[in-house]
């Protein structure tokens, strides 16, 4: 026996529509076999994913699946999350599709602290549509819309979102399936908003125009700009800028989850708690 | 009631309370089943919120407020995609703001109820002042080719009534269904005589749902004229949503005639089964020379300007679509052929009138509209049917 | 459907049907088992072969690297594995540098 993936995909749907050696297909392969690790019932996991090439990726798990508008993946992931406390529900998308378009959703759906696990597929490009400049290409890179060099600088959105409140943030390439399964296996247990930083190769609209054209050269590309975080850490902060680290970057298990908070204002509605009273709350305020 | 409301029964068995619009509208959705709100706050519709935000967990529902218009009506969607009844509310600019998403929903067939409370416009327009502007919008807040369902509630009673009525529809139908309150309405603090609780809960109608091995699920192999089946998540029956054109199993299509069936059932569910959806008040029409077209909170004004004009020796009488989408234009039509005289009320530049023309077969109606914030006063009315006719 | 039962004494498996040949599999191998040859039907007019199976380590780094699902290796309880060697370490080189496929004259040290 190999891995049985055929269990979780819809074979009916194979070939993916992704193009040859395309990354996309490598973080299907480790959320597969996370969730198989966890033993995860496929009728308990709500995938959500959005638009651009990360957003076929629901269409391929047989979960309950929904393919949403552009960026709105979190708050639509909210909503059966809310819903369906007890359910596991996994975002798919896109830099483009998470750091632009639904760059308001993700840093709220990360200061909730919801539990949902938030796996960005980070090419660095618009691929969908061909070569646009995405909020993580990299300065100087060849885009259509940007011939002469991007100009615009990019964002760490690991950072981002942990600034934002996400209680669980991981970063790993394809180039390490091992790894980027190790992670996704942890942010599926983790209580809380869990982004994963799932980096990509997009070597047809990335990789062509900017002296990457296979696929390997991509994806060595991607080893070149990555390190584990010990060996980030040690790094002086100028050459930090020449780095993306890798490997499980927070992991908060005390932070509060929203759903486990909304349940106390169920309770207190129900009776079945106190409602906080005034001087209470004026010893709770957080700022 | 969440607010603490005083309620008395009546001999009719009936409750009545003195509430705001926004408020009724939030407890009809408690009432008959709403487990979820998603929601952003916006003038003159943020008392649904903060009146449901209290009621919902009070039901072991959740209220959320998200971080825009999009969000709200996205994280609802989300909810009513796994199965709950899930409502949000908002006003013109938010409804302009979440029309993508609402194509999603008419596109996927999610039942959702979007209340929009509308204010005067174009863009921020008058934010605290009436407008019944978004009558066009309505129709189509999205991109594409689909069949609306909008209601619009004409008394405070009806804030209430026809918010459980959306819900049903919803439901029955599979798409997002408008009740359209605005700024006089949703604001109006008054005494309202609505069903008992039990009526209300003896007339859900949930959605239906597929009990065969999921093996035979097909969620959009349906009648021609009918909704998708969309089962409850989590329950063994995995399928897909997608805002893409999709095949009866909800993967995405490109094939020709699969494409074209699914956007012709998205009209014929609609458009054959309006007699369950259609729903109008005829206000002494039978023996009346002049017909008063309107609707929502301009129809109490127009109801007075006909007892008076009655006074007066004038026999006018009033009918008012309460479902504004889809049109009743066969009632129209019969109403046109009966009417010389017929005149269109309404607090824009004549939005429904042009649907009333199309309706009637008729370009010689008179209009009376008003675009400046403030509500038509009887005398308005009165004068101006003086004057046309 | 894919194979999912290794077929016997096999370490390594391939379900050509799925293969994209993206290259990808064959550079990830660290023991010259796999190579690309030359298919006119595919696209990209070349397609997945196992050319050395001998030669698995099962470090199963060609299957969790391939998009695909093209790809397979067997469980460690259920095939002994070899070990690598040196001759497989050349030979990956030989695939690397003939375009992930295994030159025509190759020979086995």
């Amino acid at each position: 026996m190999a891995f049985n993936y055929d269990e979780y995909l819809r074979l009916e749907k194979m070939p993916t529509l992704w193009c040859w050696g395309c990354g996309d297909g490598i973080v299907l392969k480790a959320f597969v076999r996370a969730v198989d690790k966890l033993q995860i019932p496929k009728d308990d996991i709500c995938v959500v994913s959005g638009i651009g090439c990360s957003g076929r990726f629901s269409s391929y798990v047989d979960f309950n699946t929904i393919h949403t508008t552009h960026g709105r993946t979190p708050a639509y992931a909210t909503g059966v999350k809310l819903a369906n406390p007890d359910k596991t529900v996994v975002c798919v998308t896109g830099d483009g599709d998470a750091l632009a378009i639904g760059g308001n959703h993700t840093i709220h759906a990360a200061r909730r602290n919801i539990d949902i696990t938030f796996i960005v597929i980070q090419n660095f490009i618009y691929g969908l549509t061909n070569s646009q400049t995405s909020p993580t290409t990299p300065q100087g890179m060849w885009t259509v819309t940007q011939k002469i060099g991007n100009i615009d600088p990019a964002f760490d959105a690991c950072r981002l979102v942990e600034a934002a409140g996400a209680s669980f943030v991981a970063r790993e390439a394809v180039t390490k399936p091992k790894k980027l399964e190790k992670v996704i296996v942890e942010a599926l247990k983790h209580k809380g908003f869990a982004y994963v930083d799932a980096l990509t190769n997009c070597h047809i609209n990335l990789g062509r125009k900017n002296k990457m054209v296979s696929a390997m050269e991509t994806l060595d590309w991607i080893d070149s700009i990555t390190l584990t975080k010990p060996k980030y850490d040690a790094l002086s902060e100028e050459e930090k800028k020449k780095y993306l680290p890798t490997g499980i970057l927070k992991q908060d298990t005390e932070a509060e989850e929203y759903c486990e908070l909304y349940q106390r204002i169920i309770d207190a509605h129900q009776g079945k708690r106190a409602k906080i009273t005034r001087e209470e709350f004026d010893q709770k305020i957080t700022i | 009631m969440a607010g603490g409301d005083k309620v008395v029964i009546n001999e009719r068995g009936n409750r009545e309370i003195v509430m705001i619009g926004n408020h009724l509208a939030a407890q009809a959705a408690v009432d008959c089943g709403c487990k979820f709100f998603g929601g952003y706050p916006i003038t003159p519709s943020s008392e649904v919120m903060e009146y449901i935000s209290d009621a919902l967990p009070a039901v072991g529902g959740t209220c959320i407020q998200m971080e825009d218009e999009i969000a709200g009506v996205a994280v609802a969607t989300g909810a009513a995609m796994s199965g709950v009844r899930a409502m949000t509310a908002t006003s013109g600019p938010g409804i302009s703001l979440k029309a993508e998403n609402l194509g999603l929903a008419q596109m996927a067939e999610v039942p959702l109820v979007v209340v929009n409370v509308m204010r005067g416009g174009p863009s921020t327009g008058l934010p605290t002042r009436v407008a019944q502007g978004d009558i066009n919008q309505a129709k189509n807040p999205s991109h594409g080719d689909y069949k609306s369902i909008a209601l619009c509630a004409g008394t405070l009673a009806e804030c209430y009534t026809e918010t459980v009525r959306a819900f049903n529809l919803a439901d029955r139908f599979m798409q997002p269904v408008f009740v359209l309150l605005d700024a006089t309405l949703g604001l109006m603090h008054a005494k309202a005589e609505i069903p008992s609780l039990e009526e209300v809960q003896k007339n859900i109608v949930p959605r239906k749902k597929f009990e065969g091995d999921p093996k035979d699920y097909k969620p959009y192999g349906v009648a021609q004229d009918e909704p998708a089946v969309l089962n409850p998540m989590f329950q063994g029956y995995r399928y897909h949503f997608t805002g893409l054109h999709h095949d009866a199993n909800g993967f995405p299509t490109e094939e020709i005639e699969t494409c074209r069936k699914l956007i012709d059932r998205l009209f014929r569910k609609v458009e054959e089964h309006k007699d369950e959806i259609e729903s109008n008040e005829e206000f002494m029409i039978d023996d009346a020379d002049i017909l008063l077209i309107g609707y929502g909170s301009a129809s109490l004004s127009i109801k007075e300007a006909v007892m008076r004009l009655r006074e007066q020796g004038i026999k006018a009488g009033m009918f008012r679509p309460i479902t504004i989408w889809p049109s009743p234009e066969d009632r129209m039509y019969e109403l046109g052929q009966k009417f010389d005289k017929v005149m269109v009320v309404e607090l824009n530049q004549g939005q429904y009138l042009e649907e009333v023309q199309r309706s009637m077969g008729r370009r010689d109606i008179e209009k009376l509209t008003k675009t400046n914030g403030r509500p038509f006063s009887p005398q308005d009315i009165i004068d101006k049917v003086k004057e046309v006719f | 459907m894919a194979v999912m039962t290794a077929p016997e004494n096999t370490p390594v498996w391939v379900n050509t049907d799925r293969c994209k040949a993206c290259d990808i599999c064959v550079d990830a191998c660290p023991a010259g088992v796999l190579s690309m040859r030359p298919d006119p039907h595919s696209t990209l007019g070349a397609n997945i072969e196992i050319v050395y199976a001998e030669a698995c380590i099962g470090c199963n780094e060609c299957e969790l690297s391939c998009p695909d699902f093209a790809i397979y290796v067997a469980e460690k309880k259920e095939y002994k594995f070899a070990k690598l060697t040196d001759s497989a370490k050349a030979r990956q080189e030989a695939i690397e540098k003939n375009g992930y496929r295994l030159p025509e004259d190759w020979k086995e040290a």
